[in-house]
């Protein structure tokens, strides 16, 4: 067989064991992109109602379209057909057995009833079955009140048990396994509906769970007992339909019923992953993924799932000054705030002052500190993460967005990695590469050191030159590139902090254009240079105008410098001169607050009404969850406040007020959860042309590498408990003798 | 013991009256229909034949059946293998296929399918993936030993029906998947393979008709379930044997994603001598819709236990009288008949008495020719036990993948147990029953219900001793179920 | 009869509570009025901590009342009625005490402003 026979019949065997059948390829080929007839819709009945479904809808598929919640376990939309708890059992008219409605496609005139006799029996048959050898201990699992099993045996069980042999000879009993510090197991309560083992499969790309032994001894389970090693292990939790896998952090905290449900984004990266948060007396108790299909799924990275106990470790509560001593002492905002409105006030005018804002910052927070610098005369405001100042830089949006949208990725049919290891950068958007890699025959190239990112790819090395051959064509990949009908390519925020930085975005936006000329052909439409962010508020920032330049700060020698949620260390003290007064406000006290003279508390993400845009430019929106803690205050509030004690006026008072101010100056920013396009490439390229290339020697490697790295970030994953633990159980695993 | 007592220059003889069924039909005097004599064959156009068996030598397909002649290649071309392969194959598969039809060949393996439909189920136009054929040569059914008999002492006859089944298929290559027990049997298909090999019969250029064939061996790990034909073949790409749903169907996509066809290895192993002899000859064999010969493996409370060739239809007594030498004791001492391998329901001797061993008289009869393991128990069996055997047997072989058997074969199993005894009450009977319909129909595969069909049978035909013990048990422990401080198992 | 058909039909029979014309509301209105003050003298020695003059308590009833003066809505009137009726018993019959009839007067809240200006309601808090 030749190779491409083999490659062409891997890929077949993939998607079957993805569907069950050989799906539809979604990526369009030529013959996809003429108007092709739409296939034919199926009648079939649902309970006797007629319904049209389009042909390779399974059974279940089509009794949703009726309105019809069929009972299910195993099936789960985002994973592939198992078909094996067998709860989705209908009759159809004319077969002599009931069949799976999860994995059975419609045919022709199909008569499905889902409130037979049959059915009824089948249902209540298979739920006894399970439940011969659940354990009855629904008081003390932490899944009770949001548990499938729960549910479904209200709707369909029986209403009495006839488990006699439970009296001869016990259920089942299996060992829990330990996992890692974040799912916690319970396998006796295990259902063997495998959706955990396909999760890790399939959407992780890590194939630590699997089954062992055969029958009633068959075991969900690791083999030897390690470490799930995953940075979306936390989503077992959410896809087990009873309490096998539950959050060890959470564990008996609360009852669903009993908590508050804030929606809310996520800011632990730059995707904005839609979340819930649990809350309950004030305490956030939990976070768990909000649905949203041009985002995140379902799905939630470790980080964002389980870094909110963060939230209650290393707290700024209170205002606090330096004293004669040089230690931080706790304040009264009056005190705070009219000390550093007195030393703003000192400094005359605003020449020698200059603000820096962080990655958590919420766009009110960014407008009201412009805002407010720019009143008091003072132009260097600046933010954490980088950007060349080459080419129209910051001033065309399209520049610094992921502009081919992360729904995107399942359209392309080829996606070039620069810089970037998006599976610790963003790894929802790295689940979304690994799914079109399995569906679509997505082909992958990789610019950067060889790293696991769960989906094989092109290496094509990890130096500067290879851009440049690229885009001449010199290179080996170039006929691959070239004859891509949509291409992605995508530049890690990272390799902004290179000294060539200027040189590597112009090539990447260089070639992004010449693959823009082959796509357009094939889809006017289609953007293929994305810039992959890791701040949540970059985007917002660089909308409103902060300059992407922590060295112009450095350059200026301030006199005063206002930190807003700086956590990175950027700047050290040694870097400004002596009596620079440095005023940080924020809600950790981390590498910022450690070099302020005054602390101004703010408040978190879960704290506050702030809008944050994507890396895509998405802009989306926190809600309160919580109170901030003591005497924190909102961000905007506390600049606001700043703004009247030393004389300059922001003209607003509210929310409201101050989102219309954001409208000003960035509008796409308050229309919230859509994307505002942006379309300027050609003319960027013009610009770029005056660029002079110059590379440096040093390999394009992205900071973070290794999960053991992923997992403290940032001030508030800093601060976590859950997360130290993360790092320490992936210490150990790379160091036990199972590590592979 | 029916053995045949054929010399190697005796079957040359006959060699040389065998015709390939399409070249010239046979003129009747010069090769008179096989069943001239002893009962009378009728030709297609007579009323039914009613008298079925015993099979003449001259009609056994198998006759190296019990290792007494060489299994090699030479051996085996003197019995007839490998003869005029090439114009057979040169005839194209949809004559292959329509012979196949013709004889009214139905699955060996238990389930029966006719196998002419279902090799025709692979002649769909090509979309670029090979096709294959895969041998189930797992045969782990409790009470089968037939495919290993051929394995062993016939494995040309094997080889040379998957070159046929391969061609009317149109297969580019073979899986043949033997048991992992089956050691001597896997060694002698692959040095039968590689003489094949050798002397260009298989491989490129088959038989000298251009046609490419190759046959691997794999050898499985001994589990019951990947005599599943989907397990089988996920077995065979190296993952857990576990069935898959269907549809899609092994036709559509099966081994690594392409079209596959899962045969026993009898069904498959018979098919040159139907391409040889011509279909009608199988047919003449047996009822409608139960056509051919058949290998029976007759075990348990017999004075010869023995694995023999026969007519379909056969009547099940004189099956057993005359090839294994009757029941022990005499046929009075019967108690039951399992007359398909583990996972059908017996028959109680009064049944025993008067059946004819093919698909339709035992499924009248609610059982099943399965694979046609015939066991026998006589009246010192303690019929529960062996029950509660097998339903410990299906317990310990669910693969574990769906509800309803991962947990129904352990509950059987377990008041199976108890039923032993006698320690349950006279209700549970009827559960058991209900919880046996609630496996039954509702798995992935036929393991489910092959778990629940010798419970449903002992039901059927021996509840009142079941109650007997249990009413015997109560009467000496008190009216509760007991305790018992260890399950069974 | 359709859901929508039978919604006028029930607003037009609204069922009396008390009066069945303004006239008749408005009388039971100054009867109660009446009564309050009637009781004036009454109040100032039952609820003799609050201090009231009798002038102010005049104002306090009447401010009372002329805090529902726009209401037209007979059957709320009757209820408003009804409930002043109530609150008199309880009253007049001591039920209270002390500081829960400083209630009905507007001047005796203790409740603290909130403040106008962002800065002052930034350091209260809100």
């Amino acid at each position: 067989m030749s190779s491409v026979q083999l490659k062409r019949l891997l890929v077949a065997l993939n998607r079957v064991k993805q569907h069950g059948y050989i799906p539809k390829c979604k990526q369009s080929t030529a013959a996809a992109a003429q108007p092709k007839k739409e296939p034919e819709k199926i009648e079939v009945f649902v309970d006797g109602k007629p319904i049209h479904v389009e042909p390779n809808t399974t059974v279940l598929q089509a009794c949703a379209v009726a309105g019809v919640e069929i009972p299910r376990y195993c099936y789960h939309e985002r994973l592939s057909i198992a078909g094996n708890c067998r709860m989705c059992l209908v009759e159809i008219e004319k077969t002599p057995k009931p069949v799976a409605s999860c994995a059975m496609p419609v045919m022709k005139g199909m008569r499905i009833l889902t409130d037979s006799p049959l059915t009824k029996r089948a249902r209540e048959g298979v739920m006894e079955f399970l439940l011969v050898n659940h354990p009855l201990d629904c008081p003390i699992c932490d899944q009770g009140g949001e548990c499938d099993l729960q549910d479904q045996s209200m709707a369909f069980g029986n209403d009495r048990s006839r488990f006699t042999d439970n009296e001869f000879s016990g259920k089942r009993c299996v060992e829990d396994k330990n996992i890692g510090p974040l799912v916690k197991t319970s396998m006796n309560r295990c259902i063997h509906c495998t959706r955990c083992v396909r999760f890790g499969s399939e959407v992780a790309g890590v194939s630590d769970l699997g089954t062992t032994g055969r029958g009633s001894d068959m075991i969900i389970g690791t083999y030897v007992e390690r470490l799930f090693m995953s940075e979306l292990s936390g989503n077992v939790i959410d896809l087990c339909p009873v309490g096998a896998l539950t959050s060890k952090p959470y564990a008996f905290t609360a009852r669903p019923w009993e908590t508050r449900k804030t929606e809310s984004v996520d800011v632990m990266d730059a995707l904005g992953s839609n979340i819930v948060i649990n809350t309950r007396g004030g305490d956030v108790l939990r976070v768990i993924p909000r649905t949203n299909e041009e985002v995140n799924e379902e799905w939630i990275s470790d980080k964002t799932r389980f870094a909110y106990d963060g939230l209650k470790l290393q707290r700024l509560t209170a205002p606090m000054l330096k004293n004669r001593d040089g230690y931080l002492v706790p304040c009264d905002w009056e005190d705070a705030l009219s000390v550093v409105a007195e030393r703003i006030g000192r400094l005359g005018n605003g020449s020698k002052m200059a603000a820096l804002a962080g990655r958590f910052c919420d766009a009110e927070g960014l407008i009201a500190l412009k805002d407010l610098m720019n009143q008091l005369g003072c132009e260097t405001v600046c933010v954490e993460e980088r950007f060349p100042n080459v080419g129209a830089s910051i001033d065309l949006r399209s520049n610094y967005l992921f502009n081919g949208t992360i729904a995107g990725i399942e359209q392309a049919d080829l996606v070039v990695l620069i810089g970037t290891n998006p599976r610790y950068e963003a790894p929802v958007l790295n689940a979304r590469i690994r799914k079109a890699f399995i569906h679509n025959d997505l082909q992958v190239a990789v610019i950067g050191p060889k790293i696991d990112l769960t989906y094989s790819y092109e290496h094509l090395g990890d130096n500067t030159n290879i851009l440049s051959d690229l885009a001449s064509g010199k290179h080996a990949f170039s006929k691959a590139l070239n004859g891509a009908k949509r291409p992605l390519v995508i530049l890690g925020s990272a390799m902004f902090e290179r000294p060539d930085a200027a040189s590597l975005y112009a090539s990447a936006a260089q070639l992004s254009e010449k693959l823009r000329d082959v796509s357009s052909k094939e889809d006017k439409e289609w953007r293929v240079f994305n810039v992959l962010h890791r701040n949540a508020s970059q985007v917002a920032a660089l909308d409103l105008g902060y300059k992407p330049d922590v060295k112009s700060i450095i350059d200026l020698k301030p006199s005063l410098l206002y930190l807003f949620g700086a956590d990175e260390g950027l700047i050290k003290r040694e870097d400004l001169p002596k009596d620079c007064y440095i005023i940080y406000q924020g809600h950790h006290g981390d590498r910022g607050a450690k070099i302020a003279d005054a602390i101004l508390p703010g408040a978190a993400y879960t704290e506050k009404h702030g809008i944050y845009a994507n890396t895509e430019g998405r802009a989306q929106q926190t809600h309160v969850a919580t109170t901030p803690p003591g005497k924190a205050r909102e961000d905007w509030k506390i600049i606001r406040a700043l703004a009247e004690v030393c004389g300059a006026s922001l003209r607003y008072n509210d929310i409201d007020e101050i989102r219309e101010r954001i409208e000003q100056v960035a509008p796409n920013l308050t229309r919230l959860d859509s994307i505002e396009q942006a379309n300027y490439f050609k003319q960027n390229i013009e610009l770029l042309k005056q660029h002079q290339s110059s590379f440096h020697n040093q390999p394009l490697t992205p900071p973070i590498n290794n999960l053991k790295d992923f997992y403290m970030t940032d001030s508030i994953s800093r601060a976590s408990l859950t997360m130290a633990k993360c790092v320490k159980a992936v210490d150990q695993q790379l160091k036990s003798q199972h590590r592979n | 013991m029916a053995l045949t007592k054929r010399l190697p220059l005796a079957s040359l003889l006959q060699l040389s009256n065998r015709h390939l069924a399409t070249q010239t039909p046979p003129p009747p005097a010069a090769n008179p229909p096989p069943k001239a004599q002893a009962p009378p064959t009728p030709p297609p156009a007579q009323p039914q034949k009613t008298k079925f068996g015993p099979l003449k030598d001259e009609d056994r397909i198998f006759t190296n059946l019990y290792g007494r002649h060489d299994w090699h290649l030479k051996g085996a071309m003197s019995r007839g293998d490998w003869h005029k392969t090439k114009e057979i194959v040169l005839k194209g598969s949809a004559w292959i296929i329509d012979e196949v039809k013709k004889s009214g060949l139905r699955g060996r393996g238990g389930a029966g399918f006719p196998s002419g439909l279902k090799w025709s189920f692979m002649n769909k136009p090509p979309d670029g993936r090979p096709k294959y054929l895969v041998i189930n040569a797992d045969e782990g059914e409790p009470g089968t030993c037939k495919d290993r008999e051929i394995m062993r002492h016939d494995p040309h006859k094997l080889i040379e029906g998957c070159l046929i089944a391969g061609h009317a298929m149109g297969a580019r290559a073979c899986y043949i998947y033997i048991r992992g027990e089956f050691y001597n049997e896997g060694s002698n298909v692959q040095l039968a393979i590689q003489e094949a090999y050798k002397a260009g019969y298989i491989g490129k250029n088959a038989c000298g008709t251009g046609y490419d064939f190759d046959i691997f061996v794999h050898r499985g790990a001994g589990a019951y379930i990947c005599g599943e034909e989907t397990a089988l073949i996920e077995s065979l790409e190296g993952k857990q044997g576990k069935p898959r749903l269907k549809p899609p169907f092994p036709a559509d996509i099966g081994l690594f994603g392409c079209p596959t066809t899962v045969t026993n290895v009898e069904t498959v192993a018979v098919a040159p001598e139907i391409c040889r002899r011509g279909g009608d000859w199988f047919a003449s064999f047996g009822r409608e819709r139960n056509r051919g010969t058949k290998l029976f493996c007759i075990s348990g409370h017999v004075n010869n236990p023995v694995t023999v060739e026969e007519e379909m239809s056969i009547p099940l007594k004189e099956l057993i009288e005359r090839h294994a030498g009757g029941v022990r004791g005499g046929w009075d001492n019967l108690l039951a008949i399992i007359p398909g391998g583990s996972s059908v329901p017996l028959l109680p001797k009064k049944i025993c008495d008067d059946v004819l061993m093919d698909f339709d008289a035992l499924v009248a009869v609610q059982s099943g020719l399965g694979t046609a393991a015939v066991i026998v128990m006589d009246k010192s069996t303690d019929v529960v036990k062996a029950i509660a055997r097998l339903s410990d047997f299906y317990q310990h072989e669910s693969c574990g993948q769906c509800t309803p058997c991962r947990e129904g074969t352990g509950w059987l199993a377990k008041m199976m147990n108890r039923f032993v005894a006698g320690n349950a009450r006279p209700a549970e009977i009827d559960m058991i029953w209900e919880l046996s319909k609630q496996i039954e129909g509702h798995t992935i595969c036929a393991l489910g219900d092959a778990a629940a069909w010798p419970v449903q049978g002992l039901i059927r035909h021996y509840r009142p001793e079941m109650e007997r013990r249990m009413a015997e048990y109560a009467a000496k422990h008190g009216d509760a179920p007991q305790k018992v401080s260890a399950s069974g198992h | 009869m359709s859901l929508a058909a039978r919604i006028p039909q029930t607003l037009k029979q609204v069922r009396p509570v008390l009066s069945t014309d303004h006239a008749e509301a408005k009388r039971r209105v100054l009867n109660l009025y009446k009564i309050w003050l009637r009781q004036i003298p009454y109040i100032r020695v039952d609820y003799i901590k609050n201090n009231w003059s009798e002038i102010r308590l005049r104002d306090v009833i009447k401010e009372n009342f002329m805090r529902n003066k726009d209401i037209t809505d007979l059957r709320v009137i009757d209820l408003l009625v009804v409930r002043g009726q109530m609150d008199f018993v309880e009253t007049a019959e001591i039920w209270r005490q002390q500081h829960n009839a400083a209630t009905l007067d507007s001047r005796k809240d203790t409740y603290k402003k909130k403040p106008a200006g962002f800065l002052e309601r930034f350091y209260e808090g809100h």
